[in-house]
């Protein structure tokens, strides 16, 4: 499953006032590739469900923005 | 039975609570998805289902641990069980 994270590059200047943050990511969850959600797609349970923050593993999306920023260099 | 200080199960109230609130959130995702899809049957007899299962897991909270809703949404025993411990920022 193609993480969810993509990565792009500010433009650094040389009177930038604070240090340049070169790596910046942004996610892409899965709803942005569903138009209209199928019926009949696979569920979690209940428990699993509640802490993962949706029903339906298709559009679970690990929001995780240090572990991302770390990993691209940001 | 009034929960005095922690002179009851913590931990089928605990576990009471979670299993409510995982059953809670899955109708909230369910009520939502069928907003749009409103012919989904499957689903409807899901939801159904777990609104039944949600009034049968409240109830048998309520009758251990008192009301989980006022102004007439729940029942309460005697004495008056509403503004009594745990309140829900201490839980």
């Amino acid at each position: 499953m193609q993480s969810q994270t993509r990565v792009y590059f500010p433009y650094v200047g040389p009177f930038d006032p604070c240090p340049p943050k070169r790596v910046k990511t942004y996610q892409v969850p899965p709803e942005l590739f569903i138009t209209f959600q199928p019926a009949n797609l696979p569920q979690y349970s209940p428990s699993e469900a509640l802490r993962l923050g949706t029903l339906w593993p298709a559009l679970f999306s690990p929001y995780n923005p240090a572990a991302d920023r770390a990993g691209g260099l940001g | 039975m009034t929960p005095a200080n922690n002179s009851f199960d913590q931990q089928h109230y605990y576990a009471l609570l979670e299993e409510l609130q995982a059953i809670d959130f899955v109708l909230v995702e369910l009520n939502l998805y069928l907003d749009t899809h409103p012919t989904d049957a499957n689903a409807i007899e899901q939801f159904n289902q777990l609104t039944q299962k949600r009034w049968s897991l409240a109830n048998e909270y309520e009758a251990l641990y008192g009301p989980l809703q006022n102004f007439g949404r729940s029942y309460s025993g005697f004495p008056w069980q509403w503004n009594e411990e745990p309140w829900p920022w201490q839980v």
